[in-house]
């Protein structure tokens, strides 16, 4: 093991969780009161460990196996360590935890230490239609404070926002007036929950336009021919849900451009 | 060129007699010679693609097919040749509505340009003939267009000519046979493409190449005429047509189909083959329901194939029947939805297009000319333009624009229409009821 | 020049319009006669109106053989046509739907010889208004053969069947045809789901004239129609044939689109001690063939628009019609017409507009797709 990566877990031992032990509980409560299957999330994953007092006002050190650690004699609790010292802190755990666990890989023991968050997870029911909403709960998520950072409230909004933005879609697809249609015909009456408008397939030559098209392209074209309206501009709103809800339709099936 | 159509019709017989060298004229002239494949929109691809392997183009066959092609003494009475009805100096037409053969008898359809017959799926316009090759019997033994009484009459009748001997040991390494002047021939109109146009050089790239009003027209063409969707265009396949046969009505006011189409199947039954399909096609009244000759299909009546659109300038006048004698006619009829017939296409509708848009649609077209015959297309679109300020027999405004039933005048809406009717102009039938879909749920 | 062209088509149009201008002096149902013989200057003549040519002689031929066949009861073979789901809106809405339904009507008069009755199969009306109801009885009225009537449910339930019961009669009847038992169900009950919503009666028919909307509930025979059914039967020897007309599928194909019939496996029950059954149903709009123990079941093709296949439960049987070709308005709809043979069992001829019609054998069906496979198409459903 590198010296600066142990390094760093002694830090995240001394202070992070130390300091993460009060937060931890209630963020969790939080977190199982919307989420009934209680899916593990990553706040949850972080292992409080007790540290033993010093014996002698030293500064004790744990292991991030939670089981050992060594005292520092001499260093005061917020006393900066110097570089030697640290190097020295860190073989002298590791020495130690060598001699406790013969035999055994780093990290190995590592994996091994709490329950698999990732198993559990893959166990846990979780509906196709809200899979989206949960980030992969797994221990080993990057996290950051500001980017890249996302909260299960995020992860609703956005699929709040889409889900309204399909809807949408299919209000349109189901309504001549919408459409704009001058004979009363709309999407749904050829195509109930958007059947046969095989969106994965473009794009693709389509044989009414004798060209490579769009999704987007048969829509419009379908609008001012069987549907007789007025053809959409490629960023019309409309234009844009009717896409949405013809492509939310087809979820799980494998692209497959150009396919007749 | 529109006006004077008549009087060329009527004295064309006479111009023949008159100049009994006209076909070698014919050969000799610019038109007349095969063309550079290096063309700006050449198809290559489908080039390679339809060239048949048993009949591969070389310098030997394209000049024998040349020579045949404008060779008189195929025809029966030696004044017939292929040229007579596919004259390059037309657009490889005769510009008559319907063509004039033997002894000055006309037969029942237009004559289709060869240029760029080589693409085509089937040939003719009831795609009777699989190939070049298979489609030259027809005329050679037609009865009223070269007269010939067979194929070995034909033979016969070349085998007997010194010089040919020499050319077909020559171009195929033996003596005389029809399959290798049928091969000849189709060589020869294999090298007959014309593309080049100004709307090539526009799909290639040149904003410039046409005007702002032909630009107009193309997205008429893609849109609201809906004119792509059969005359199907794109760089790979660049003729203007999807080789499919619809029937957009032109024989339905001149042609009772049920009692002709029994007619046709009772004959048809009785007599089969190539040579009776083209009797009834070019010599009776049976030629109204086309395609339905050759498959006895009921759908089939009354569908002829999607013309190219390529120098349709100079192979004027319109439709298998030449009734159309200019682009505004053709487009004219398009707009208000063909003519109303029971096997009438699906897909041909009222079309609700104004006068400017046509205007805009015919600018269009006229960019398909190849560079050799622009004088001559100008000339023909200047014609057809002052006659069309005037003289507008297929328009039918009402029916276009769906405020009347479809060729019914000042009446609104009769059953069998399937363009919208006059309440859809100022209600949307959707306020009579707008599906509840969300709030529901 | 220009008189050669004026002479056809001023000729055609003053032909035309000396009759369009004529019928508005006509009633209702002359009009329609006049507006479905298309072509307006052979009428003008005074000949005889060019009903469609349908050379189904074609398509006929396949089937004829098996027509023919003798049964052991003797009975006299016949051919009855259909046209189905027409979905009409008023005339002043829509009128390619209209078309669809003349050019059905056309089909079948033009037919040599005629059928002995011609079935409408439901869903006359779109919205379930009395005038698109009244409309699809004045197309209906055309044709030359009796027609029997079948309801959709986008014929009841604007009004739960008022008007349509008030123009056709009751929506559930038996009759005897040539030693055949035919048995016409009302299959479109669906359960009240408009009540607790405080629906309106348009509400509730837009509801059920969705395919995909999911509010509505399954359509079902039901428990009074099963008991008429079996009191029905009660008469009929189990070697009689029977032929059951309903417009949902008496089998359970597609749910969420009610390509379904909720107790379609009770009303099998009671079909079960007959030897041939055959059942004709609308609503899928569709090339659709099926066979479950002794039932043959057939679908009717639409004259308004297509339905596309349910992405689950086509019975393994049915061959798919071709994708239809939007651009073609009437492509992907047709008519047909059924040969009951002598031993009771029954062909079916699809006949798809602007394609070649098609023929399915009840040997096909019968033998469990053994033999007669018709053709299949070139693109099937995604």
């Amino acid at each position: 093991m590198h010296p600066n990566r142990l390094l760093s877990i002694l830090t995240l031992s001394a202070a992070a969780i130390i300091g993460l032990a009060f937060t931890i509980p209630f963020h969790a409560r939080a977190q199982q009161s919307t989420v009934p299957q209680s899916v593990p999330t990553s706040s949850e994953q972080v292992v409080h460990h007790n540290v033993p007092a010093s014996t002698d006002g030293g500064t004790v050190i744990m292991l991030c196996d939670g089981k050992t650690s060594i005292e520092v004699k001499g260093l005061k609790a917020g006393e900066p360590m110097s570089h030697a010292q640290a190097i020295a802190v860190t073989h002298e755990l590791m020495d130690k935890w060598r001699r406790e666990n013969p035999g055994e890989k780093w990290e190995m023991a590592q994996e091994n230490q709490p329950e698999s968050a990732a198993s559990a997870a893959a166990n846990a029911p979780v509906s196709a239609a809200h899979s989206a909403k949960s980030p992969p709960p797994t221990r080993k998520i990057q996290q950051g404070d500001t980017y890249a950072s996302f909260t299960d409230r995020d992860y609703k909004i956005w699929q709040t926002e889409t889900d309204k933005f399909v809807a949408e879609g299919k209000t349109i697809f189901h309504s001549s007036k919408l459409l704009g249609s001058t004979i009363g015909v709309s999407c749904d009456m050829c195509h109930p929950d958007a059947a046969n408008t095989h969106p994965e397939t473009y794009p693709k030559y389509q044989v009414q336009l004798q060209r490579v098209a769009l999704l987007r392209d048969m829509i419009d074209w379908c609008i001012e021919n069987p549907v007789k309206g007025k053809t959409l501009s490629p960023d019309d709103e409309k234009l844009r849900a009717l896409e949405a809800y013809i492509l939310a339709q087809r979820k799980g099936v494998p692209l497959d451009y150009g396919k007749h | 060129m529109a006006r004077s159509k008549l009087i060329l019709w009527g004295v064309v017989t006479l111009a023949i007699f008159a100049f009994s060298s006209r076909a070698l004229a014919q050969a000799n002239q610019p038109l007349a010679q095969p063309k550079s494949t290096n063309q700006v929109g050449f198809p290559t691809d489908l080039y390679h693609w339809v060239i048949p392997p048993d009949n591969p183009l070389t310098p030997a066959k394209v000049s024998l097919g040349k020579e045949l092609f404008f060779d008189s003494r195929l025809s029966a009475d030696d004044k017939e040749s292929c040229s007579t009805c596919h004259d390059p100096q037309k657009g490889f037409t005769d510009q008559l509505p319907t063509s004039m053969g033997i002894h000055a008898q006309f037969g029942q359809r237009n004559a289709p340009s060869v240029l760029n017959a080589m693409f085509n799926t089937l040939q003719f316009w009831d795609g009777r003939a699989p190939t070049l090759e298979a489609q030259i019997q027809g005329p050679i033994t037609n009865p009223i267009e070269m007269g010939m009484a067979s194929m070995d009459a034909e033979v016969a009748k070349l085998r007997a000519i010194p010089e040919y001997a020499a050319d077909f040991q020559k171009a195929f390494g033996g003596q005389i046979t029809f399959h290798d002047i049928e091969r000849a021939i189709a060589s020869y109109e294999r090298t007959q493409v014309a593309f080049d146009s100004p709307f090539d050089r526009f799909l290639a790239g040149d904003q410039k190449a046409i005007s702002d009003q032909a630009k107009r027209g193309w997205a008429l063409y893609n849109g609201q005429g809906r004119c792509m969707s059969c005359h199907g265009v794109n760089p790979t396949q660049p003729l203007f047509t999807d080789f499919k046969f619809h029937n957009i009505g032109v024989s339905a006011h001149k042609s009772d189909f049920v009692p002709l189409a029994r007619k046709a199947l009772a004959l048809l039954s009785q007599k089969g083959g190539l040579q009776e399909i083209d009797r009834l096609a070019i010599q009776t009244d049976m030629s109204g329901l086309g395609r339905f000759l050759v498959t006895k299909q009921p759908h089939d009546i009354g569908g002829f194939r999607t013309m190219g659109l390529r120098n349709l300038l100079v192979t004027e006048p319109y439709f298998h029947d030449g009734s159309q004698a200019t682009l505004w006619d053709v487009i004219d009829h398009y707009n208000k939805g063909g003519v109303q017939n029971p096997y009438l296409d699906g897909g041909i509708v009222p079309l609700g297009l104004s006068e400017s848009q046509e205007d805009d649609l015919v600018a269009f077209l006229a960019t398909l000319t190849s560079p050799e015959y622009t004088k001559q297309a100008q000339k023909e679109y200047q014609e057809q333009f002052k006659r069309s300020r005037t003289d507008r027999p297929q328009r039918d405004e009402a029916a276009a624009m769906g405020l009347s039933g479809r060729n019914g005048p000042g009446f609104s809406g009769p059953f069998g229409d399937i363009g919208p009717g006059e309440a859809a102009m100022r209600e949307n039938p959707a306020d009579l009821g707008g599906r509840p879909v969300d709030s529901l749920k | 020049m220009a008189a050669r062209h004026k002479s056809v088509e001023t000729k055609f149009m003053e032909d035309r319009s000396h009759v369009l201008e004529s019928l508005k002096r006509l009633d209702r149902r002359s009009f329609l006669k006049v507006a479905g013989a298309a072509a307006g200057a052979v009428l003008a003549k005074g000949l005889m109106p060019p009903h469609s040519f349908q050379l189904v002689e074609v398509a006929n031929a396949a089937v004829t053989k098996s027509f023919e066949t003798q049964g052991e009861s003797g009975n006299r073979p016949f051919r009855f046509a259909y046209l189905s789901d027409s979905h009409l809106y008023e005339r002043t809405i829509n009128q390619r739907f209209i078309r669809g339904a003349v050019k059905a009507v056309e089909d079948i008069n033009a037919l040599d010889p005629q059928p002995d009755f011609v079935l409408f199969g439901g869903d006359l009306a779109q919205l379930g208004r009395r005038a698109e109801l009244e409309m699809g009885r004045q197309i209906l009225a055309e044709l030359k053969a009796p027609v029997k009537m079948m309801v959709g449910e986008h014929d009841w339930f604007l009004d739960l069947g008022e008007s349509w019961q008030d123009l056709f009669g009751p929506p559930n009847y038996s009759f005897d045809w040539k030693g055949v038992h035919f048995v016409t169900l009302m299959s479109v009950h669906e359960k009240d789901f408009w009540t607790a919503r405080h629906m309106t009666p348009e509400e509730r028919m837009n509801t059920v004239a969705g395919l995909d909307n999911p509010i509505q509930s399954r359509f079902e025979v039901g428990t009074a129609e099963r008991e008429w059914l079996k009191k029905d039967l009660a008469k009929v020897s189990p070697s009689t044939p029977l032929v059951i007309f309903s417009h949902s599928p008496l089998y359970k194909y597609y749910r969420n689109w009610n390509f379904w019939t909720e107790d379609a496996d009770q009303v099998q029950a009671i079909l079960k001690p007959y030897r041939h059954v055959t059942v004709i149903h609308g609503h899928t709009h569709q090339m659709l063939f099926n066979q479950i123990g002794n039932i043959s079941f057939y679908g009717m093709l639409s004259t308004a628009w297509p339905w596309p296949y349910a992405p689950t439960g086509l019975p393994a049987l049915t061959v798919q019609m071709n994708r239809a070709d939007p651009f073609d308005q009437l492509d992907g709809l047709g008519d047909g017409n059924l040969q009951v043979r002598a031993d009771g069992l029954v062909d079916k001829v699809y006949n798809l507009w602007d394609r070649n019609p098609i023929s399915v054998k009840a040997d096909y069906l019968t033998s469990h797709g053994k033999i007669d496979r018709p053709p299949a198409p070139q693109f099937a459903s995604y």
